[in-house]
C-alpha cells in the first residue's frame, strides 16, 4: 500500500493514502464537501470555488524545525489566512481541516448565489431538474435568496445545438468545464473549449460535423445543471417518472453496465425506453457510455418490431399463432434431411444454449455462429484470454500493451478509452501494429506499419518484439480480424498466444489476448453452443438474431427468428418474434469473459417471446421432454454443462460491491446521473491457460490471406439492423466501405 | 472541403512563424498565425481559424478558443482598419468622450460600426496604456496620441488614401 498520511478533518482523524485530494479524504469519512467542477474521474481545476474550506498545516518554528505544541501538548496548527479548494488541495501529514465553520458556510452561500445570478429559473421545464446538482446543492447550501436584481440576468441562446446529439443551454451553464476536461483528457476528442471570457464566456465547438466524438453523451452525464442534454432524451420525460432497469449494452464486446430508463407512454399505450444510461462498474466501463450504446436503443420499439409469428402462404408472409408456425416449422423439419441453426452473437447466453440444444435434439442438427469468423478463434481467446483477476485500471508502467490489426476506439469504444488511460496517463508502453491509421497511434511508443493483406510481414517480424515482452510486468494484445478471413484470423490468433506464452504472460492477471469481436456475446454464444463451421446447405435453415447477414447455407426452407422485421426476415417461410434484450432476464459473455446479468424492462411486445422460450417449444413440438420456467433455470444448466462456467451462478453474477469513488445518483455530491449498481458486477470466468499447462499453438493457415480482404472494415456506425431503427443517429450510419 | 487560401497567399511568413518554434510544438505558433488570418480576412473567421488548426496540427475548436480568449482578436467582420478609442475613466477626464462623438460625426458611423466603404471601423476599449497622451487611439496595430480635430482629419485622409 502507498504510504499513508494522517490527517484531522472537523476532528476526526483518517489516514489516507499521499496524494489524495481534501475532498476525496473527506468523502472518505462520510463528509461530503460540495463540489461543481470536481470530477473524481478528472483532474481537478478549483474553477467553481464550491469546495472551499479552512486549511491549516502543523506550525513549525522557523528555528528548531521542529512542531510547536501548546502548553497541554497539542500540535499548534497554522490555519490559511484563506479558505482553499479542497479539490485542488492534497494532504500532507498532519493537515487540519475544518468544513463547518461559519466562514465555511458563508462562501458555499455566497458561491451558489453567484452561480445563479444569470442561472434561469426554468427548473420546472429543465430536463436535469430532479437530478441536478445544482438544485441539491443550492437546497443543502444555498443562501434561500438572493440579492441580486432579478430584471438584470443576463439572457443567452438557449437551444444550440452542439451536434446533432447534444444541445447546449448557455444560460445553465455555469463554466464548470467538465465537459471540455471530459473531451481532453478521457476522450481526447477537443472538440469542446471555451470562447470570450468572464461574463460572456461559453462553450462551443468549431468540429465538423458539430461535436464530433463517439463519447459526447457523457458528457450530459457529467455536467452538474441542465446545460447538455441529449437529442434523444431532451423534453422527453422527467427524471422522476422513469423507471430504472438494470441492463449491459450488447452492441461491442466491452459489456458496459447500463441502465434502461423506461416510462409508460399513454401515447402509444406502452412502456418505452426513454434513455439508456450508464450504471457504475469500475471494472468494465467505470460510468461512461459510447454513444451507439447510449442511442441505438430505438429498435426496442421500432415500427417494424416483430410481435406476431408469420407464415408464407401464397408466396406472401401473414400472420399466425404461435402454434401454426410450430407446426408448419415442425412438419418441415420432420421431412427434412438436416437442419442447420445459425445463431447470431447478439443474443443471451440463455437463448443461444436452448437454440442449440432444440436444433441438436432433432438429430439431424447442426448449429453454426453468424458471424461466422470469430468461432475460428473464440477458443483460443478462451484459452489464452486476460486473466480473470485482470483489472485494467492496474495496467500501467511496466507493461506492453500490444495493439494488432485492431481499431480499438471504433471496435470496442469504452476499451479505448481504458487503454489510452493506461498508456497516456499510466504510462504502459503502446505498441500499435496495423495496416492504417487508427486513434491509438497517437499514443503508440512503437508503431509497425503493415500493407493491406501483408500482416504475414508483421508476424515475421514480431519476433523482435519478444525481448520487451518478455521483460515486461504484463502483456495485453488486443487484436481483431479486419481483412483476413476466417482461417487467417485464427492463425492470427494463435501466433498472439504463442507471443503470451513465450514471454511467460498466458494465463496471468492483467495479462493475455482481449478480442475485438463484433457483437455483444460472441464469446457467449460460442462457449455455450460449441459452434461448428457453417454447412453449404440444409432442408431447413434457423436463423435465429442474425440481423441481415448474409452468411447462411443455401436453404429449401428458411425460418427466421429476430426482433424486428429485417431483409433476411422478409424473405423467410417462417418469422418468429423474439424478445429484445429489454424484455427479458438473461446474461451476456463481454469480449473479456466477464458474465454478466440483464434484467427486464420492457413488457413482452405482443406475441414476441424470448429466443430460449421459442427454441423449447420448437424442440417440444417435435417431442422433446424438456422445459425451462426461466432463464436461470437455463443458466443452471450452462453451469453444469459448458466448460469454464461451472464457478458461475446467478447469484454470484447478481452479487455487487461498494464502488469507489461512489458517483452513482445515490450520492447526492459526486453523483451525477449516473446509476448505481444494483445488478451485479459480474464475474469473469478463469482463462484456461490460468488452470491447465498451455501448449505453443501449431499456427495452421497462412495469415497474409488475400480472401478476406474484401471484408469491410468494422466501423462504430455502420449500417445494420439496428442503427438504422435510431432515427436520431441518421446522420452518423456509415455505409460499409470496401478498400 | 478546407480552403487552403493562406498557405497559398502567405506561404513564406507561414514558414517564417513556424520557424520560430521547434517543429514537435507547432501549436505555438497558434497567435502569430491568428494574426495573419486576421490581416488576411479582416476577422478570424471559422475557415481561417480552421487552416491555422491544420498547420499547428490542433483541433480547429482549440484555436476558435484562443481567439475567444484575446480581445484583440476580431471575431466579427471588421473595416481594413479599426480605430480603437479608449474610453476609460483617465481618458474621457482628459476629453476622450468628446474626441468620440467628433469621430463619429466625422466618420458618418456610431461607434462599433464600419463605414459604408468597408475602410474603417470605429469602436471603443477599455485601457491602452497612454492616458497621460489621451485623447488616444490604436489604429490596427499603430498608436495615436494627443488627438485633437485636425489630427484625427488627417489620419483618416491618410488611411483613406493609403490603397488608391
Amino acid at each position: 500500500m502507498a504510504d499513508l498520511v494522517n490527517v484531522t478533518i472537523d476532528g476526526v482523524a483518517v489516514a489516507v493514502p499521499k496524494g489524495t485530494l481534501v475532498v476525496d479524504a473527506a468523502k472518505k469519512l462520510g463528509n461530503d464537501i460540495p463540489v461543481f467542477c470536481y470530477h473524481p474521474k478528472l483532474k481537478p481545476v478549483g474553477m467553481c470555488r464550491m469546495c472551499l474550506v479552512d486549511v491549516g498545516t502543523p506550525k513549525v518554528d522557523p528555528a528548531t524545525k521542529q512542531v510547536v505544541k501548546d502548553d497541554a501538548g497539542n500540535v499548534v496548527i497554522a490555519w490559511m489566512p484563506k479558505l482553499t479548494t479542497g479539490c485542488t488541495t492534497p494532504v500532507s501529514e498532519g493537515m487540519a481541516v475544518r468544513t463547518a465553520t461559519q466562514q465555511v458556510k458563508d462562501a458555499r452561500e455566497d458561491v451558489l448565489e453567484f452561480l445563479l445570478t444569470s442561472h434561469p429559473l426554468d427548473c420546472p421545464v429543465c430536463d436535469k431538474g430532479g437530478e441536478c446538482p445544482l438544485q441539491n446543492l443550492t437546497l443543502a447550501h444555498g443562501p434561500g435568496q438572493s440579492r441580486f436584481d432579478y430584471e438584470a440576468k443576463q439572457h443567452n441562446d438557449k437551444h444550440v445545438p452542439l451536434g446533432d446529439l447534444i444541445f447546449l443551454d448557455r444560460e445553465r451553464c455555469i463554466q464548470c468545464a467538465r465537459c471540455i476536461r471530459f473531451q481532453d483528457d478521457i476522450a481526447d476528442d477537443h472538440v469542446l473549449q471555451f470562447f470570450e471570457r468572464g461574463r460572456h464566456m461559453e462553450i462551443m465547438t468549431l468540429s465538423e460535423p458539430g461535436f464530433d466524438s463517439y463519447f459526447s453523451g457523457n458528457t450530459t452525464d457529467i455536467c452538474p445543471v441542465g446545460a447538455l442534454t441529449s437529442a434523444d432524451f431532451r423534453f422527453k420525460a422527467r427524471p422522476w417518472e422513469l423507471d430504472a432497469a438494470q441492463s449491459v449494452c450488447n452492441h461491442c464486446p466491452v459489456g458496459c453496465n447500463t441502465t434502461l430508463n423506461t416510462r409508460l407512454e399513454t401515447k402509444t399505450g406502452g412502456r418505452e425506453i426513454k434513455r439508456v444510461m450508464p450504471r457504475q462498474n469500475e471494472q468494465v466501463n467505470e460510468i461512461w457510455l459510447c454513444d451507439k450504446g447510449r442511442f441505438v436503443h430505438h429498435y426496442t420499439r421500432a415500427d417494424d418490431k416483430l410481435t406476431q409469428p408469420m407464415v408464407r402462404r401464397d408466396g406472401k408472409l401473414v400472420e399466425a399463432t404461435w402454434d401454426q408456425a410450430f407446426g408448419v416449422i415442425a412438419e418441415r423439419v420432420r421431412a427434412a434431411e438436416s437442419v442447420a441453426g445459425v445463431i447470431g452473437d447478439r443474443i443471451a447466453n440463455e437463448d443461444a444454449f436452448a437454440v442449440a440444444r432444440a436444433v441438436r435434439s432433432t438429430g439431424k442438427g447442426s448449429v453454426s455462429m453468424s458471424p461466422a469468423i470469430s468461432a475460428a478463434y473464440a477458443d483460443i481467446v478462451r484459452a489464452c484470454g486476460v486473466g480473470a483477476a485482470t483489472d485494467l485500471k492496474q495496467i500501467g508502467k511496466g507493461d506492453v500493451i500490444l495493439v494488432v490489426n485492431a481499431d480499438v476506439e471504433e471496435q470496442a469504444p469504452v476499451w479505448f478509452l481504458r487503454l489510452r488511460q493506461a498508456a497516456v496517463d499510466r504510462g504502459a508502453k503502446l505498441v500499435v501494429a496495423h495496416h492504417r491509421s487508427t486513434k491509438m497511434h497517437r499514443y503508440a511508443a512503437q508503431i509497425m506499419r503493415y500493407e493491406i493483406g501483408g500482416i504475414d510481414a508483421w508476424v515475421a517480424d514480431s519476433a523482435k518484439l519478444l525481448p520487451d515482452l518478455t521483460a515486461a510486468r504484463n502483456v495485453l494484445i488486443a487484436f481483431g480480424d479486419e481483412k483476413l478471413d476466417a482461417p487467417a484470423a485464427r492463425s492470427l490468433a494463435q501466433h498472439l498466444a504463442n507471443l503470451l506464452i513465450d514471454s511467460g504472460h498466458a494465463g496471468k492477471a492483467n495479462s493475455g489476448l482481449l478480442a475485438m469481436y463484433p457483437h455483444g456475446n460472441t464469446q457467449g454464444v460460442f462457449d455455450v453452443t460449441a459452434p461448428m463451421p457453417a454447412v453449404a446447405e440444409a432442408g431447413v435453415v434457423w436463423a435465429v438474431g442474425v440481423g441481415d447477414r448474409a452468411d447462411l447455407p443455401q436453404a429449401s426452407f428458411l425460418v427466421v427468428q429476430d426482433v424486428v422485421m429485417t431483409e433476411l426476415a422478409s424473405q423467410a417461410d417462417v418469422v418468429l418474434p423474439a424478445s429484445s434484450f429489454a424484455e427479458r432476464d438473461g446474461s451476456y459473455t463481454s469480449g473479456d469473459r466477464r458474465v454478466q446479468r440483464f434484467y427486464r424492462a420492457l413488457p413482452a411486445a405482443g406475441q414476441a417471446r424470448p429466443d430460449w422460450w421459442i427454441a423449447q417449444e420448437v424442440a417440444r413440438k417435435l417431442g422433446a421432454e424438456w422445459r425451462y420456467e426461466g432463464a436461470g433455470q437455463i443458466f443452471a444448466d450452462i453451469v453444469t454443462q459448458i466448460p469454464g462456467y461451472a464457478s458461475l451462478s446467478y447469484e454470484a453474477l447478481a452479487k455487487g460491491e461498494e464502488q469507489w469513488p461512489p458517483m452513482g445518483r445515490g450520492d447526492l455530491y459526486y453523483g451525477g446521473t449516473v446509476y448505481d449498481n444494483e445488478g451485479g458486477l459480474g464475474v469473469r470466468y478463469v482463462a484456461e491457460a490460468e488452470v491447465g499447462t498451455v501448449v505453443r499453438y501449431e499456427v495452421g493457415a497462412p495469415i497474409a490471406a488475400l480472401s478476406g480482404l474484401e471484408r469491410p472494415e468494422r466501423m462504430l456506425y455502420q449500417d445494420g439492423e439496428l442503427i438504422r431503427r435510431s432515427h436520431v443517429m441518421a446522420s452518423h450510419v456509415v455505409k460499409p466501405a470496401v478498400a | 472541403m478546407l480552403n487552403s487560401m493562406l498557405k497559398e497567399k502567405r506561404s513564406a511568413e507561414i514558414e517564417q512563424i513556424l520557424a520560430k518554434y521547434p517543429p514537435e510544438r507547432k501549436r505555438s505558433a497558434v497567435m502569430p498565425l491568428l494574426y495573419l488570418v486576421q490581416e488576411e480576412y479582416g476577422y478570424c473567421t471559422d475557415d481561417g481559424m480552421r487552416e491555422v488548426a491544420e498547420i499547428c496540427g490542433i483541433d480547429p475548436t482549440e484555436v476558435k478558443s484562443v481567439a475567444g480568449f484575446y480581445s484583440m482578436y476580431r471575431k466579427h467582420a471588421a473595416g481594413k482598419y479599426v480605430i480603437e478609442v479608449c474610453d476609460d475613466l483617465p481618458c474621457v477626464l482628459r476629453g476622450a468622450d468628446k474626441f468620440i462623438d467628433y469621430a463619429e460625426q466625422k466618420l458618418g458611423i456610431k461607434a462599433g460600426e464600419t463605414t459604408q466603404d468597408g475602410k474603417i471601423t470605429l469602436t471603443t476599449v477599455m485601457c491602452l496604456a497612454a492616458c497621460d497622451r489621451a485623447p488616444m487611439c490604436q489604429v490596427n496595430l499603430n498608436y495615436h496620441y494627443d488627438l485633437t480635430p485636425e489630427k484625427f482629419d488627417q489620419l483618416v485622409d491618410e488611411l483613406k488614401k493609403r490603397d488608391e
